[in-house]
């Protein structure tokens, strides 16, 4: 019987990706502490991080702490380009790689005898992005995901660690409770007041112990603070949901304008699952008021699609049973998940065609779309939009393009 | 620091470039009828989300103004998208 192969995977970090890359873009931001985000910090350098700085921190807060901090919105599709230069070069080392918004994990598994000493691969690679994009990466080389991950961070910015297998156990039993992938800010508080502090602590609690604690998740971190985590590298490119969401530029509470930008961002929306060969189950429509109140309601369609006419009339309702306060809107935002392999599209009881047809259509709009940029087709209530935004080859500026998730 | 403002201009120009060695990088642009000399390419990236690719550049100019380039593969023409001013 032939042992299996020790797992090897990297885990691969963008330092303070937008931020680093608003400060790669004009040289006048270097060694300024920079925020990228509109309402909360979407991402700040490390120079802002000194001031205690930290993403989903509210600007208002942010500014408090760093009067001289540089705001910016933020530029979500050269955030995009720059990741897939960096998600090429983890391709170029690693038969599986999975993507996320500003971190890859490669499976490096079996790849001894292509790279020679993996640690050396990694320098390599650390190397490549660097010249290829200008950026950083930090990198953690361990015998799992979690292990990779966690051993990464030790080393930020522009770090590369590694851990074997055989030191997992010394290097996870003194950290913070909070530090093990999985326990978030309200299990860290339930752990804490039990009085157990670190990772190592959590190992006296029973795998049904801490699954009546916390459900599945409990499963999990039971071999989790043990070093385990079988969880495999997918090489896929399939995102868990697709979020479109802006704020828009002026605080608005006219319903043309607000359906017209909803319209909008499920057509982006709509278009990247097509794209992916996905087709959604659940439609979720967010709102944010003008003063800090938010709004969210999720409802799944009858039949999973990716037709814009389809999720639309579910995301309109969704809008309309939401948008109940006499109060202006900050942002609108909808998100797809819950995401099924495509099928096409079920035709109508009577006339079997239309379904076809309107796939049809969408398909040759994306072509036309896809070779002039998705704003050289407005249609519906999206048209509300002309001429009251900026527009670009992409379609209408937004002022807070969220990214795919 | 001084707060950066970016003034949108999208207009085609014409742009002085070196293509050698694979790569392209813009050396001056003419904008209103006034040269502006390359002193540095801040950074480059492409984006794949058309038919062809189109190729940016934020680049500096000899008086210190951060402008962003782009080359339309498809018809090779470049467009000046935005300056960075300070103040």
């Amino acid at each position: 019987m032939t042992t299996p192969t020790p797992r090897t995977v990297l885990h691969v970090d963008i330092d303070a990706f937008f931020a680093a890359i608003e400060q790669l873009r004009d040289p006048r931001l270097h060694g300024q502490p920079v925020i990228v985000g509109a309402g909360v910090i979407a991402s700040c350098s490390y120079e802002a991080r000194r001031f205690g700085l930290h993403a989903g921190m509210p600007l208002s807060e942010a500014r408090r702490l760093c009067p001289k901090a540089v705001i910016l919105e933020g530029h979500a599709q050269v955030y995009r380009s720059f990741a897939e230069t960096i998600f090429e070069c983890c391709r170029e080392i690693s038969p599986s790689v999975e993507t996320f918004l500003d971190e890859a994990y490669c499976d490096l598994t079996g790849t001894d005898r292509l790279h020679g000493d993996l640690l050396e691969a990694a320098r390599a690679l650390k190397q490549r992005i660097r010249e290829r994009s200008g950026l950083t990466v930090s990198c953690g080389l361990g015998p799992n995901r979690m292990l990779a991950k966690l051993v990464g961070k030790t080393r930020k910015p522009d770090g590369l660690a590694r851990l074997e297998a055989s030191e997992a156990d010394a290097f996870l039993r003194d950290r913070p409770i909070e530090q093990l992938a999985g326990v978030g800010r309200a299990h860290a508080q339930t752990l804490r007041s039990m009085n157990l502090l670190t990772i190592g602590d959590l190992r006296v609690l029973s795998v049904e112990a801490l699954t009546a604690l916390f459900g599945v998740i409990g499963r999990q971190l039971h071999g989790r603070c043990r070093g385990h985590d079988t969880a495999p590298v997918h090489a896929r490119e399939v995102p868990l949901s697709i979020s479109r969401e802006t704020s828009f530029h002026r605080d608005t509470a006219d319903r043309g304008e607000i359906e017209g930008m909803l319209e909008y961002l499920v057509g982006r929306a709509c278009r990247t699952a097509r794209e992916l060969d996905l087709e959604a189950r659940t439609v979720a429509v967010r709102l944010r008021y003008s003063d800090h109140e938010g709004a969210e309601q999720a409802r799944s369609l009858g039949t999973p699609s990716d037709a814009d006419p389809v999720v639309l009339s579910l995301a309109l309702d969704l809008f309309r049973r939401q948008f109940t306060r006499r109060v202006a809107l900050h942002g609108v935002g909808v998100t797809l998940s819950n995401f099924a392999s495509r099928v096409g599209e079920q035709g109508e009881l009577f006339d079997a065609g239309a379904g076809f047809r309107r796939e049809s259509l969408l398909r040759a709009f994306d072509d036309v779309r896809g070779a002039y940029g998705h704003g050289v087709l407005v249609s519906g209530r999206a048209l509300h939009l002309k001429g009251r935004l900026a527009e670009d080859r992409h379609g209408f500026v937004l002022r807070t393009p969220s990214l795919t998730q | 620091m001084p707060e950066l403002h970016i003034e949108r201009i999208d207009e085609a120009v014409a742009v002085r470039a070196d293509f050698r060695g694979g790569v392209v990088s813009p050396v001056a642009f003419r904008r209103q009828r006034r040269q502006h000399r390359i002193s540095r390419v801040n950074a480059r990236w492409i984006e794949r989300s058309g038919r062809h690719p189109t190729f940016f550049f934020s680049v500096t100019d000899d008086t210190g103004d951060v402008y962003q380039l782009q080359l339309q593969s498809a018809d090779m023409l470049w467009w000046l998208d935005t300056v960075t001013l300070e103040g």
